[in-house]
């Protein structure tokens, strides 16, 4: 288990350093110079010629990637070149406004898209299976930023359940804090959910016509008992998609930060890209890939618990 | 200046490719009235607390909120009294006097005076953003405690209009020497940072202070500004009552009826073609007055107007502010009327009866009024070839090309309007070419010396006629800005401030 998870992190960390050496070339490529942008068009050659110097960017572009390279790895992200704030400091900030809403939709997908998977497991062809169905295609057919729209408009505009847009830290407000984030993860959430349920619907049901299903319930066992079994056989597909899901949610983020006005990593990503400021899409694009990694070891390392065999690979 | 046309490039366009998409909102007159505090929702973030590099289009409420200017505009643009109390031109104009408030202090204790001034001022005319409004200022000097001269080495007739849309705040000097700035506000304003409860980028709390020295100017106790970039959901937290202001898209205006809000609106940019190649030197085609010509009277400016601006606006073919320039001469928006066969025919004329080939740039956001172009363009024989880039690179490319799509915020003060959009050289004005057309040369000459007044204006007035004859632009429509309030908020626009400073948003 040891050198499966060394195995892991080692690749983990290999991904991060080639999605952000990719990051950066490619948005140096893409961005050029970015003093006129940052200083407006009547700055003078001069004032370009020091604002250039005060960020580095006269230095040559591996020089800078060195640079940012080796302070990344110390966590020191630089500082944007919109503001000079530490990008640290910026992302810190809304980190816990993206996951809040990413984990808040991970989780009502994981438990809603559990039951649904059940309930259609077990009773394949019924009403919720073919409600499943018929929300599958449903959901994969209507733009994700129409589905806000209209939760939105249904609960923050006429029955005023929940504010239309902005974000209230838990620290000023538990309460306010889950409202803040309820519309925004749900209209993340309804897709996963759809998926993650399909998913297990499907494992469970292949699941449930394999011999060791039909021994276990031949030597008396409870249904109970016998569902747990096949659910630990069927969920590692569905845990898959779990963890596919959060990461895609992640990226998902940028529409529905925009639509809610969420402070997150998705609207300062949007922002960034915007105007250029190369050291915040680094910072970002960092902390992204260790979700990605953190998110794809944790799921190697329950895969693995699951079943054994993984473990080898 | 530059102050403000990146945000009305952004905000025209964004403001016509939201009612493009058409997709806001329900009915349901859920129109909110809670007035107890101001929460306007103002398109884009602050650009920076410090303002030397502060833009003047939506920064203004953030700014206004914590600093008090040496001069202020009145809401038709004409400056008044604000830190300074009054102040006098000398015979020449080139030496401004100004008279300064004794009774302020900014909020880590400095005392605002005429040292604390003149400090500002050279901050401000030292800044990349700020600088620009002192271009014709060769220094400052406190004359004694509560006097500051203002030296000038050309005249500026626009420099105390300048000053008032948002190029005056006073910081501290010690915050200003500290670079303090970059990291918040320290300046002697009306209300106070509050930034504990502040999430940058999403929500700034300002409380009012009791003991401001134009306390009635201010009446809201505490003051909420969002910058909300995407127009839905700005609108959408208006219905919700999360907002009781707010910078609007037109194609709401219907809903914003029904809801019972206040509707303020007026002219805020130009709309249309810019010709950077007037002399000709890239596209010889366009250094023919009768090819400018052309392709004005070709356009149909009504029919875009309703198309892509939600009739919000003015056809014109002018820039001089339609609702308050008196340069604006009304009976001149006929000159151009579309007529595709008058356009043609300049174009023959010209020794062009087959068009030419040009390249234009292109961005997102320019892409509502992309077919329009297209289509006119492609009737005259006139081919374009479009390159498309991102925003940003947009204001650095569009002047190499000989023309191109064009929405430039305008200005409140006539004076202004010539530095802006005639003689100086700007992003998007790259080549003023003033030299190159004696009579226009002759004209601007005049006006730069004639008294300020009546005079003047008569000289502006002839100069305008000779700009549009030329076709010096080919200016569509001018597009207004709208903001809805709820019952109890009037808001006032100025032209030339994309958003309204805080003493334009009142009760009532």
């Amino acid at each position: 288990m040891l050198s499966f998870i060394a195995k892991r992190l080692l690749s983990g960390v290999l991904l991060l350093v080639v999605v952000t050496s990719g990051t950066f070339f490619l948005a140096y490529l893409a961005v050029g110079d970015p003093t006129p942008g940052l200083l407006g068009n009547s700055a003078t050659p001069a004032q370009q010629a020091a604002l250039r110097a005060r960020i580095g960017y006269d230095q040559p572009v591996l020089v800078q990637f060195w640079n940012w390279l080796s302070n990344a790895a110390t966590g020191d992200f630089g500082t944007s070149w919109r503001n000079f704030q530490p990008v640290g400091d910026q992302i810190a900030l809304r980190v816990p406004v993206t996951l809040s809403v990413v984990v808040f939709a991970t989780v009502l997908s994981a438990v809603v898209g559990l039951a649904v998977g059940i309930a259609c497991g077990l009773r394949p062809g019924g009403l919720l299976d073919r409600g499943l169905k018929l929300a599958s295609v449903v959901l994969f057919a209507l733009p994700g930023f129409w589905v806000s729209l209209v939760l939105v408009i249904w609960f923050g505009i006429e029955l005023k359940w929940f504010p239309a847009i902005g974000y209230v830290s838990p620290e000023q407000s538990v309460g306010g804090w889950l409202r803040s984030i309820t519309l925004p993860s749900v209209s993340l959430a309804l897709g996963a959910i759809v998926m993650v349920a399909e998913q297990l619907r499907n494992g469970f049901l292949q699941v449930t016509n394999q011999d060791f299903v039909r021994t276990l319930r031949a030597r008396g066992l409870s249904g109970r008992r016998v569902t747990a079994h096949v659910l630990r056989n069927a969920s590692p597909a569905a845990l898959t998609v779990l963890a596919l899901m959060f990461v895609g949610l992640l990226g998902g983020a940028i529409v529905v930060e925009i639509v809610f006005n969420l402070p997150g990593i998705g609207s300062l990503t949007q922002s960034a890209s915007q105007i250029g400021d190369i050291p915040v899409l680094l910072g970002l694009t960092a902390v992204t890939v260790v979700f990605v990694v953190i998110v794809n070891f944790l799921l190697d390392l329950v895969l693995g618990w699951v079943n054994p065999k993984v473990r080898e690979r | 200046m530059t102050r403000t046309r990146t945000a009305a490039l952004v905000a025209v366009a964004v403001a016509t490719a939201t009612a493009l998409a058409g997709c806001t909102g329900s009915g349901g007159g859920t129109g909110a009235t809670d007035t107890g505090e101001l929460k306007a929702g103002v398109f884009l973030d602050v650009t920076s607390w410090d303002p030397a590099g502060a833009d003047i289009g939506f920064d203004g409420p953030y700014l206004s909120a914590v600093y008090d200017p040496l001069v202020a505009l009145d809401k038709d643009g004409k400056p008044v009294p604000a830190l300074a109390t009054s102040w006098e031109w000398s015979a020449d104009r080139l030496t401004l006097t100004a008279n300064l408030r004794t009774d302020v202090t900014f909020d880590d204790g400095q005392k605002f005076d005429a040292a604390a001034a003149v400090a500002n001022l050279q901050h401000l005319k030292a800044g990349t953003r700020s600088g620009q409004a002192y271009l014709n200022v060769a220094g400052f000097e406190a004359k004694d405690a509560d006097t500051v001269e203002i030296k000038m080495s050309k005249r500026d007739d626009s420099l105390l209009y300048f000053m008032g849309l948002g190029r005056s705040w006073m910081a501290s000097p010690a915050a200003i020497q500290s670079g303090a700035l970059a990291n918040g506000p320290v300046g002697s304003g009306p209300y106070t940072y509050d930034k504990a409860t502040s999430t940058p980028q999403s929500q700034y709390v300002f409380t009012k202070k009791q003991n401001h020295w134009d306390n009635a100017t201010y009446p809201f106790p505490t003051v909420r500004l969002f910058p909300i970039t995407d127009q839905t959901a700005s609108f959408n937290a208006m219905l919700s009552g999360q907002l009781n202001v707010q910078f609007a898209n037109a194609a709401n205006l219907p809903k914003a009826k029904e809801n019972g809000w206040n509707i303020a609106q007026k002219p805020s940019s130009w709309v249309g073609v810019q010709f950077a190649d007037r002399t000709g030197s890239q596209a010889p085609a366009l250094g023919d007055q009768r090819v400018r010509q052309a392709i004005s009277y070709a356009f149909d400016s009504a029919g875009i107007l309703k198309a892509v601006g939600n009739d919000s606006g003015t056809v014109t073919n002018q820039l001089f502010p339609s609702d308050n320039s008196a340069v604006y001469d009304k009976s001149m928006n006929d000159k151009y009327k579309t007529d595709m066969a008058k356009a043609k025919q300049l174009l023959k004329d010209a020794g062009y009866p087959d068009g030419f080939s040009v390249k234009m740039p292109m961005s997102p956001i320019f892409q509502a009024w992309q077919p329009a172009a297209n289509q006119t363009f492609g009737e005259l024989g006139i081919k374009v070839e479009w390159q498309d880039m991102a925003m940003p690179d947009y204001q650095k490319n569009a002047p190499t090309f000989p023309m191109f799509l064009a929405v430039i915020a305008m200005s409140g003060n006539d004076m202004a309007t010539l530095t802006d959009q005639v003689t100086t050289a700007q992003w998007y004005n790259p080549n003023p070419s003033v030299d190159a057309f004696p009579d226009v040369k002759a004209l601007v000459e005049q006006v730069e010396r004639a008294e300020p007044g009546p005079a003047q204006t008569e000289l502006l007035k002839q100069l305008n006629t000779k700009l549009v004859d030329l076709a010096w632009w080919s200016v569509w429509y001018q597009a207004d800005n709208t903001y809805f309030s709820v019952k109890g908020i009037t808001v006032t626009p100025v032209t030339g401030m994309m958003f309204p400073t805080l003493r334009f948003i009142q009760r009532g």
